[in-house]
């Protein structure tokens, strides 16, 4: 089943150009002058029902354009969307009921209040039955671990007990879809894993689905299954995460560990030597050029090794080097 | 239905929250009365009257008190919806299965009931000090009518400045503009009755006394035919108002640029 469709939605800004200076603020008093900004530009993908989507870009790649796109708060300049069956912008009400949201960087909790208040809130905003509400209330707490601080005014919870707190309140209607911008900024990775665990939970136990937009590489690998990158209003990769690795970049970073000290002349065509000490060699890779099998084999035959650690690229080198690139191209198999 | 009553209550809390800030806010009234109980007594003694166009002292005070009450217990909500859009918070408020107008109309509602309650415990108070008891219990029942309906004038007008944030984001010089107006032609100062016949005409083909000067005058000079007028001229621009609003939300949804992301 299909939750979000998206079609060639595009959606394009006027924003009024001012040069520094005086001189230049009185001529845009009179005559103002626009730049057009293409925040989305033709932008086609889908989701399924209870997936974990990632939707990542560099800043100003149109993801929050699109999210709000797809929430019905902005109108699109062309295309279509279908988000639960209903056409967002069209049908904001009714899909209120069904989808969650939590914008990372602004708060939806009630700043002065206890973070209850607002659960009740929203209890009786999306006409929940009052008992309902409160067991709903307890269940998420306990999956959250914010019992202790329901009752503290917001204002006085840290950043990673307020996430919390938010993204549970998100989730008190039982939406089949939540939408995540950024949940995870300016949490410690402590933090950090609990907000994770606690989504990872919700999607497992509920079958929520959840489109989230990250900077965090880390909420990508531990949550999401798919992923999409945006850039410049477009979308340039769509794959599953685990091939953003192994198709993307396919160096391997290899240390090992010798009993004796390393030989001289420790050398191996197509390799590159990072670093010789000791007792202990640290190499790189391209398993495009360079076999697995016979780096292995040089590696134990020059002495008895101890220990070896063979790792990835950090995914953030491969993100990078996906958001450097100015065309769109590559589009993976799903 | 009961989404907003919980949306009431939900600002009511809030606004009690910091009881030290909120009790600081209703000193206000008692600050202005005393001014012009002042300004008001020297005028009497300069022209050397008892009345002023049938209006005495007392009668001036406590009309300036319901007017003020009603003022400083204005909705707000341009303020809100302009910060709302300035910060980004619309988002969160669009994206709740509510109408956004009524969804301000409640905020506003749970914000200015506290005030409007404060301010006339201690508006009846100071004024008690200054002038004597307090018009009749038949004053008491057309103001508050009137009250009503001047609360609903100033929702729509705070709302349609409010919408304009849509655009331009920032909507203070507006709601500066629109207060003044109210306060000159609206009667706020000087009830109407003191301003000449011509301005009075024009005066009452605007909304504006409707707003101020209808609960203020008939708080201090209950008359039943003026209490007729002054309600079907208030509920007549209610309806304008309201349909403005409607028209004005429905083209701004589209206007709408959201900040952040």
């Amino acid at each position: 089943m299909i939750a979000i469709e998206v079609n060639q939605l595009q959606k394009t800004f006027q924003t009024k150009r001012k040069a520094a200076g005086l001189a230049a603020s009185w001529r845009a008093l009179f005559r103002p002058e626009y730049s057009t900004v293409e925040a989305v530009r033709g932008l086609s993908f889908h989701m399924e029902a209870g997936e974990l989507l990632g939707f990542i870009g560099p800043n100003g790649a149109g993801k929050s354009t699109t999210i709000k796109m797809l929430t019905g708060i902005l109108h699109p300049s062309a295309g279509e969307a279908k988000v639960l069956g209903l056409t967002p912008w069209r049908e904001r009400q009714k899909l209120a009921f069904h989808i969650g949201t939590v914008f990372g960087q602004r708060p939806q909790l009630w700043y002065h209040l206890p973070a209850i208040d607002t659960f009740t809130l929203f209890g009786r905003i999306y006409e929940l039955d009052d008992r309902e509400t409160k067991k709903r209330i307890d269940f998420l707490a306990e999956a959250f671990e914010i019992c202790d601080l329901l009752e503290t005014p917001v204002r006085k919870l840290s950043l990673g007990q307020r996430m919390r707190c938010e993204v549970a309140a998100s989730l008190l209607h039982r939406p089949k879809l939540i939408l995540l911008d950024e949940p995870s900024i300016g949490l410690d990775v402590v933090a950090k894993q609990h907000i994770r665990d606690a989504i990872r939970r919700m999607n497992q136990e509920e079958g929520v689905g959840v489109l989230l937009t990250s900077h965090d590489a880390g909420d990508l690998e531990a949550l999401c299954r798919r992923v999409i990158i945006v850039n410049h209003g477009q979308i340039v990769y769509e794959d599953k995460v685990s091939n953003l690795k192994r198709k993307h970049l396919t160096t391997k970073l290899v240390e090992v560990r010798y009993a004796e000290e390393v030989p001289q002349g420790f050398h191996l065509e197509g390799v590159d030597i990072l670093k010789v000490g000791r007792y202990g060699v640290k190499l790189r890779f391209d398993t495009e050029h360079t076999p697995v099998d016979a780096v292995m084999a040089y590696l134990s035959s020059v002495g008895a090794l101890v220990d070896i650690t063979i790792s990835d690229p950090p995914l953030e080198e491969v993100i990078a080097k996906i958001y450097k690139e100015a065309a769109p191209k590559d589009v993976g198999i799903l | 239905m009961k989404k907003y009553l919980a949306v009431i209550n939900m600002q009511f809390i809030n606004n009690i929250a910091y009881p030290g800030d909120f009790l600081g806010r209703s000193v206000s009234i008692a600050v202005f009365l005393f001014i012009f109980a002042g300004l008001w007594k020297t005028t009497f003694l300069v022209t050397g009257t008892d009345t002023l166009n049938g209006l005495t002292f007392a009668n001036l005070l406590w009309y300036l008190m319901m007017a003020e009450t009603i003022e400083l217990g204005r909705p707000r909500i341009n303020r809100v919806i302009s910060e709302q859009v300035k910060n980004g918070e619309v988002a969160y408020i669009l994206s709740k299965p509510y109408n956004f107008i009524l969804y301000h109309f409640s905020f506003g509602l749970g914000d200015s009931l506290l005030r409007i309650i404060m301010n006339i415990i201690v508006g009846v108070l100071i004024t008690w000090l200054l002038a004597g008891p307090p018009p009749s219990p038949l004053g008491w029942v057309m103001a508050l009518t009137a009250m009503i309906g001047a609360w609903l004038l100033h929702f729509c007008m705070m709302a349609l400045i409010g919408l304009a944030a849509f655009l331009v984001e920032e909507t203070n010089s507006f709601e500066l503009v629109y207060q003044k107006m109210v306060f000159v032609l609206g009667g706020m100062m000087l009830p109407l009755d003191l301003f000449p016949e011509w301005l009075q005409r024009i005066t009452r083909m605007l909304p504006f006394p409707y707003m101020m000067y209808a609960p203020a005058r008939l708080f201090v000079k209950p008359d039943l035919s003026l209490f007729g007028q002054m309600l079907a001229g208030q509920w007549i621009w209610v309806a304008v108002l309201v349909f403005a609003v409607a028209l004005a939300y429905r083209g701004s949804e589209k206007v709408l640029t959201v900040n952040g992301g």
